[in-house]
């Protein structure tokens, strides 16, 4: 039973551990607080880019909005007609939509009006509700809203309703018919989904306008062809394809983790040199040890694997502990400070949850770019003491 | 021949250019089983043939042949091998791991090959028995006194029944009593079989019965 695993090792290497236990508690919680940092970070930017992709796949193909001095206006629906005999365009949805400001809360709502007889709209919003009754919409005087606005409404004595406030200074009374899921809480927290006639109501808008047309094109490669067709056919609207939806949210996310980033690595690299200086900073007694164990026959091989084993069950604890404090604060105390640096400070959004995206990759990068490393550097001055004559070392 | 230091000299660095002749032309022959006594005053040189001897250093030039294996020329990893299956090495200063209780310090050299638990338990409790040091097992070194710590050390050097035993200056850091004490366990371990080499200029050694032989050595060489 030659090959049996070396226990007596592994419990010199833990006794090891114990016997320096001041040098050992600072490198558990210096490193544990690195860790903790760095998973936290990616399980934050994991959450995020998983709600950016829900996002990026529900883009229309083309928006289409009017402009008047550089801003965007209500478009005429008179237009659809034209769109609609465009080569390769599907559909045509005029879209009812804007922000609602709730002063009492101090938060805007984004507020969508939809048509209940567009089945596109129904799909789409019934997959992403966890309770949806779409015909409860059809007496028009109900509402689906996200979890944020459920939240913001019930602290403030709304329960089950709302009263909208209509331009002329009437009220608007609506109905929860449904609550977004939690699956796309980043985009659908705010929102309020109603009735493209109520928001028509709530914005003062007539009935023969809209705020923005999305155009439905089956066949992807059309897509550029169709939207510069729309250009010169209407040189007033902006035409915005889903591509160029998609670079523009890609980049909005990649500067924020890019800024983010930097900062992490300066903070990291300042914790990577106090970890090395501590590991790589053999005391005299350390030495002497080295140069006794070196004496009474241990071999460098020896001396580096009990090396690895202190280091290894130090670093693997670290790393354990780190990733376990890290899912609890990004996924249970919804990651406080740090999800702002992501998502801005904004202080009329209303608050939303990150959603649970953990994945093995992340967790090795996690793995891969700490306990590793540790080992390294306890392990590299280590093997410069041991490979000096035992004679020297001990002396 | 046990133990064959041919022609061996050594030097040692002083500084980046300077350097001091430890030991010059040294020939020493020790049979299997000779137990012999190194004598000379401090820094004459005897520590350094000792530790030529386990292998703990190189000569400069000449050769070192320990059990039939040219020791001098051997990689540090087996050099270490052979330390851990020849030697036995009492060092002047004990040379325990302080934060270690006295039966960790005496399995240390056993614990690269992973010995049978029950064998080394048998063996551990024989060394402690013999040394007169079974209530001392548990505790840690740096609380012992220097008698019990130098006998851990000698249970430490004992654990793998070596085949050659080194005693350096092992005395040196004890009172009259428990060099005698030390005296009476070496004279007992002439009876193992193993080579014995004990450096030391105390005057305790010079003339006992059973030294079979002493080397004087003066300025790095044999006089």
């Amino acid at each position: 039973m030659k090959n049996k695993f070396n226990f007596l090792l592994l419990d010199f290497a833990i006794s090891s551990i114990f016997r320096r236990g001041s040098k050992n508690i600072f490198i558990f919680f210096v490193f544990t607080l690195l860790i903790f940092l760095l998973s936290s970070v990616l399980f934050i930017s994991n959450s995020i880019k998983s709600e950016l992709d829900t996002t990026l796949n529900a883009l229309p193909d083309i928006t289409v909005q009017r402009l008047q001095a550089g801003r965007a206006i209500n478009i005429p629906t008179s237009r659809i007609n034209k769109l609609l005999a465009i080569d390769g365009v599907k559909a045509v949805i005029p879209r009812v939509w804007g922000y609602y400001y709730f002063a009492n809360a101090g938060v805007n709502f984004s507020v969508v009006g939809i048509d209940k007889f567009d089945d596109q709209y129904k799909d789409l919003y019934a997959k992403l509700c966890d309770k949806f009754d779409f015909d409860k919409l059809q007496d028009k005087k109900s509402m689906i809203v996200g979890k944020g606005v459920q939240k913001i409404l019930k602290s403030n004595f709304y329960n089950g309703y709302f009263n909208f406030i209509k331009p002329d200074g009437s009220l608007e009374k609506l109905t929860i018919a449904g609550v977004f899921s939690d699956d796309t809480k980043l985009e659908s927290n705010d929102v309020i989904l109603l009735p493209m006639e109520k928001a028509r109501d709530i914005f003062g808008m007539s009935k023969n306008e809209a705020v923005d047309f999305v155009i439905k094109v089956p066949n992807p490669v059309e897509i550029p062809n169709i939207a510069k067709k729309i250009r010169l056919l209407y040189p007033d609207c902006r035409v915005i394809t889903k591509e160029d939806l998609s670079i523009s949210y890609q980049n909005i996310f990649d500067y924020k983790s890019g800024l983010f980033l930097a900062l992490f690595i300066i903070s990291a690299f300042t914790f990577f040199m106090i970890i090395y200086d501590k590991a790589s900073g053999i005391s005299s007694d350390e030495k002497k040890e080295i140069g006794i164990l070196k004496a009474v026959g241990w071999t460098i091989d020896d001396v580096l694997k009990e090396k690895f084993y202190e280091a290894f069950v130090i670093s693997f604890i670290s790393f354990i502990t780190a990733l376990s404090l890290a899912i609890f604060y990004v996924y249970f105390l919804n990651a406080p400070l740090l999800k702002n640096i992501f998502i801005g400070y904004s202080s009329l959004k209303p608050e939303f949850d990150l959603p649970f995206a953990f994945d093995f990759q992340t967790f090795a990068i996690i793995f891969f770019l700490t306990v590793p490393i540790y080992i390294a550097a306890t392990i590299i001055p280590s093997w410069k003491t041991a490979s000096l004559n035992a004679d020297e070392v001990m002396r | 021949m046990m133990i064959e230091l041919k022609n061996v000299t050594k030097e040692f660095k002083v500084g980046t250019h300077d350097k001091i002749t430890a030991l010059k032309n040294v020939n020493i022959h020790i049979k299997k089983g000779e137990v012999v006594l190194l004598k000379g005053p401090s820094g004459s040189g005897k520590s350094t043939i000792l530790s030529l001897i386990a292998a703990l250093n190189k000569p400069t030039s000449g050769e070192v042949i320990v059990d039939g294996k040219r020791v001098s020329k051997m990689a540090d990893n087996f050099t270490s091998l052979f330390r851990r299956e020849h030697i036995g090495f009492i060092f002047q200063k004990f040379n325990l791991i302080p934060t270690l209780s006295a039966k960790e310090n005496v399995i240390v050299p056993l614990i690269p090959s992973n010995p049978d638990q029950e064998k080394l338990n048998n063996r551990l409790r024989e060394l402690f028995g013999q040394f007169s040091i079974k209530s001392k097992m548990n505790v840690i070194v740096k609380n012992l006194s220097g008698g019990e710590q130098q006998r851990v050390a000698i249970a430490r050097a004992l654990i793998n029944n070596p085949r050659i035993i080194i005693a350096d200056e092992p005395t040196a850091n004890l009172d009259e009593k428990l060099s005698l004490e030390f005296i009476k366990i070496m004279r007992n371990l002439k009876n193992s079989n193993s080579s014995i080499v004990i450096a030391s200029h105390d005057p305790l050694f010079f003339n006992l019965d059973f030294i079979d032989r002493q080397i004087d050595i003066h300025n790095g060489a044999i006089i």
